[in-house]
């Protein structure tokens, strides 16, 4: 009995202490900076001027709240955007036709796609030089190259946007294709029995089914890219900045004050991402009570 | 043929909150089939795991011929056990998983080919040694598992629910083998099971434990006819109990007096409990009995084959009754029946 | 179903398939092209240019198998960084897949008291930004010592694989009867052995997965390399990120398919064992 409780414990500790020590350890030290906390500098005292400074001092305020707006548009763009590509794609593929195979393997490629590479190829796809510029040129759509929308680099992150749904869209299919496929077809067969049309099918059947999974799904992407630093570093603009590069611009800043305002954003982009986590399992727990 | 002695043994898991075994005492002879016999749960196969060294227990001891086996470790126990669902190493074939236990004592290799070949013979599995155990059938999986057990001849075998995942067919099959190799062997045998039938036709004495605790160790012909209490007699599909006090000599039940010849009279309390099988009932319209002769009413009439099964209530209290269905009176619900519970088939027990 | 719409559908599935695979497209062209201007589709020549600019394929005339040796030897960027990647990568791996072993073991067979919290703080890095942790722990790294250090990288690569890793096996494990160790004990196998024939078989499946998950996080961490390393770790993302940052797309298309390369391989190798049910899975839409 006391030999098996020692064996948990020895057992858990190492990968415990790599969390605690690491990452626990990463935000604390990281939240005692964001409160002023810098001996390396010779501060000490403890406030929250730093919050105060980032969301509502003259200089950085206007960047604050349009990052704050940016970071909420795009991660809320790209977790529905993928989301519903990726439904459309696998109730469509799911159905067996010539070249399922490869379509699935398409559809699932950038799955283990780094994000970096993802964001080169939106820039090489959709910037104004791009792939799809000269395609629309050669078919007489446009002339110059600053005729194409400006879709990479552009104040409404839409090139953010872009590489998120390509990226996440795989996540999603994957996990799509899991769940339709351990349902069977019996469900809709059942609903069609009782006269239920394909839009009724879809909307009263598979729906509700691929439901939980699909919402668990979009936690995961939209708390991913709600801190994701490469794909906006690589495609955003300087103004309006999405949160984790400003976060970072501000801890790169040589003058070492700057720093306090680094941390502080990047412990209100955690708050901002624990409250939703909290939220998605009050909301799960909430319906488990209620069933 | 080794003897095993199970002295106070404990054994408790953070997760319950009583004993998983609970002072356990069994002196099992040398080449016994014993059964361990209990509702799932109750601590029979924690007995059996202590037993190869699975588990260590809190107090106690184990010996086996005279020498403690605590401190060896288990492989070196001689103590095998064959699991429930087999367990067959799936990525070996049959001729591997049987020359298992060799291998790992380095026998030459011929040497376990020819063992391997000789155990699969004695289980009348020749001839499937190259296959994979997905290919084999339940009963094929158990044979081959009995004959991995074996190979290495165990100081004792310990088999674990042997015939809960087969088929009915299969049972008798398997149960004939078990019976055959043991006593060709005459390797000591505990089985676990929690399927009374299976205990009485397989094993020459039965462990039964509820919650943890031993609650008798006796031959199965006991347990029917001299069950320990009402518990054990209940778990043998004892139906019939009468609340009875002593007196003088004989029992007073709220049906009458009973008379009472058990040779454990003097072992009992002064308020105790009577049972009787109900095949050991006898019924009769007119009152042809003049001994343990009571006055009651048929309340229903079940026939079931070759045997009939009657309730009766006797003074607020029901009996059941099990008769050979060939030449029965004629015997209807709602008449009036003189029940006879003959003085030397009844038995009392403390409770 | 109506014949037509199930055209229309498949129709639709192919274009979304040209669409998802577009950018592989323009990687390839762009790396294996010479001055391709807008507004052309294709390239008017194809070209080894951007290769050899990147030292990775010798100039024309030097192209024999000494002459690759020769380059390759001299250490430049791209294999420097890709030797790095490669041995973080491996290192990495092997050790984290060493730690989550036992707990792992722990978390998937045993019940005990605090198992659900103890889950919930082990999964925590995958929920919250890795931006969150390491710019704190930039500063600790600092004052021991392991900033700019190569093991340092190595320590701070082990924070988003760990809950990956323990997470596929503790899966691997919830479904393992270790009755099978027991048995091989009963039958005369000592502790070892029995790791060795019948534990390692029965979980090597997964810890494979679990391996090529762990190898492709650490392969494609940016954030926390550059920032732990200091610039003075130099792997393969921060390679790509530098070059598309300095906008040459021929260089950068090619460092890029260098890049993506295992990442392709690993899927083809793990399409049997990826499921939406896994926890691994959802280790991929952090990559």
């Amino acid at each position: 009995m006391g030999g098996e409780r020692l064996k948990i414990i020895l057992s858990l500790t190492p990968p415990l202490l790599i969390i605690f020590t690491l990452f626990f350890g990463g935000i604390f030290y990281g939240f005692l900076q964001s409160l002023g906390y810098q001996p390396a500098i010779g501060k000490y005292e403890i406030n929250f001027s730093a919050y105060y400074n980032v969301m509502f001092s003259e200089r950085y305020a206007k960047l604050f709240w349009t990052g704050l707006g940016l970071n909420l548009w795009v991660s809320f763009a790209s977790t529905f955007l993928a989301a519903v590509f990726a439904l459309f794609g696998a109730l469509a593929i799911r159905k067996t036709f010539f070249a399922k195979t490869i379509c699935n393997f398409i559809y699932s490629l950038n799955l283990p796609m780094p994000h970096l590479v993802v964001a080169v190829g939106i820039i090489f796809v959709f910037s104004q030089s791009g792939l799809l510029a000269r395609l629309a040129s050669q078919i007489g759509l446009i002339g110059s190259p600053g005729d194409f929308p400006v879709l990479v680099k552009d104040k409404y992150g839409l090139g953010i946007i872009l590489a998120y749904i390509w990226k996440e869209a795989a996540f999603f299919f994957i996990i799509l294709m899991s769940v339709l496929q351990s349902l069977g077809e019996n469900f809709e067969e059942l609903a069609q029995s009782l006269g239920a049309n394909r839009w009724q099918r879809f909307r009263y059947v598979i729906l509700p089914l691929v439901m939980p999974n699909l919402f668990s799904a979009s936690i995961i992407v939209f708390a991913f890219s709600f801190g994701a630093y490469e794909v906006p570093a690589l495609l955003g603009v300087i103004y309006p900045q999405m949160l984790p590069v400003m976060a970072f611009e501000f801890f790169l800043n040589p003058d070492l004050n700057a720093r306090s305002e680094g941390m502080a954003l990047s412990i209100i982009i955690a708050i901002i991402v624990m409250i939703l986590v909290v939220f998605y399992f009050w909301l799960t727990q909430a319906k488990i009570r209620k069933d | 043929m080794s003897k095993l002695n199970i002295k106070n043994l404990i054994k408790s898991f953070p997760s319950m909150d009583r004993p998983a075994v609970n002072n356990v005492n069994l002196d099992i002879e040398s080449g016994e089939l014993v059964a361990f016999l209990g509702p799932s749960g109750c601590g029979k196969t924690t007995i059996l795991k202590m037993i190869t060294g699975l588990f260590q227990p809190d107090s106690g001891d184990i010996i086996l011929d005279e020498q403690s086996l605590l401190k060896i470790p288990t492989e070196k126990r001689g103590v095998v056990m064959v699991f429930q669902n087999y367990l067959l190493f799936p990525y070996m074939n049959v001729n591997e998983n049987v020359g298992f236990a060799l291998k790992m004592k380095g026998v030459d290799k011929n040497i376990i080919d020819q063992k391997v070949k000789e155990m699969l013979e004695l289980v009348k599995l020749p001839d499937i040694g190259l296959r994979k155990p997905k290919q084999l059938s339940g009963g094929q999986q158990q044979r081959v598992a009995l004959a991995r057990a074996l190979i290495s001849n165990p100081r004792i075998l310990l088999l674990d629910e042997p015939l809960s995942n087969l088929d009915a067919h299969l049972r008798d099959e398997m149960r004939d083998l078990i019976v055959t190799i043991q006593q060709k062997l005459k390797v000591t045998t505990i089985f676990v099971t929690h399927d009374q039938e299976e205990a009485v036709l397989l094993a020459d004495k039965i462990a039964l434990i509820f919650d943890g605790e031993l609650q008798n160790f006796t031959s199965p012909k006991n347990y029917y006819e001299k069950p320990k209490n009402i518990k054990a007699a209940k778990f043998f599909g004892g139906v019939n109990f009468i609340n009875a006090k002593k007196h003088n000599d004989n029992l007073s039940t709220n049906i009458g007096t009973v008379h009472y010849k058990g040779e454990n009279y003097t072992d009992l309390n002064e308020d105790n409990i009577i049972t009787i099988r109900p095949e050991n009932i006898k019924l009769s319209k007119n009152n042809d009995f003049n001994d343990n002769s009571f006055k009651g009413l048929i309340k229903s009439v079940i026939f079931s084959g070759t045997h009939t099964r009657y309730k009766i209530i006797v003074n607020d209290l029901e009996l059941e009754c099990s008769l050979q269905s060939v030449g029965l009176q004629d015997i209807k619900t709602d008449d009036t029946i003189y029940v006879h519970l003959p003085s030397d088939k009844i038995w009392a027990m403390n409770e | 179903m109506n014949n037509n719409l199930k055209k229309i559908n498949i129709y639709a599935i192919y274009l979304g398939a040209i669409i998802l695979i577009l950018p592989l497209i323009a990687f390839f062209i762009n790396a294996f092209s010479f001055r391709w201007f807008y507004p052309q589709v294709i390239p008017k020549e194809l070209s080894l240019q951007a290769w050899v600019r990147l030292k990775l394929i010798p100039k024309p005339g030097q192209r024999t198998f000494e002459g690759f040796i020769e380059l390759w030897a001299s250490n430049p960027a791209v294999i420097k960084a890709l030797l790095n990647s490669l041995s973080i990568g491996f290192l990495v791996t092997i050790v984290s897949i060493i730690i989550a072993l036992p707990a792992a073991r722990v978390l998937g067979l045993l019940n005990f008291r605090f198992k659900k919290l103890i889950i919930f703080i082990m999964v925590s890095p995958t929920i919250l930004p890795p931006i969150a942790f390491v710019l704190g722990l930039n500063i600790n790294f600092i004052s021991w010592g392991f900033s700019g250090n190569y093991f340092g990288v190595c320590l701070v690569h082990l924070v988003p694989i760990m809950p990956y890793v323990v997470l596929t096996m503790t899966g691997i494990f919830a479904n393992y009867n270790p009755d099978f160790e027991h048995q091989a004990r009963t039958l005369g196998a000592n502790k070892t052995r029995t790791f060795l024939l019948i534990t390692l078989p029965a979980i090597a499946p997964g810890i494979v997965v679990a391996a090529l998950f762990a190898f492709l996080v650490s392969w494609s961490q940016y954030l926390l390399t550059f920032l732990i390393g200091a610039g003075k770790v130099m792997t393969l993302p921060l390679l790509v990120f530098s070059t598309a940052s300095s906008g040459n797309p021929a260089l950068t298309a090619a460092i890029s398919i260098i890049f993506i390369f295992p990442a392709i391989l690993i899927l083809f190798f793990t399409s049997k064992f990826v499921s939406g049910e896994s926890g691994a899975t959802s280790g991929f839409g952090k990559i």
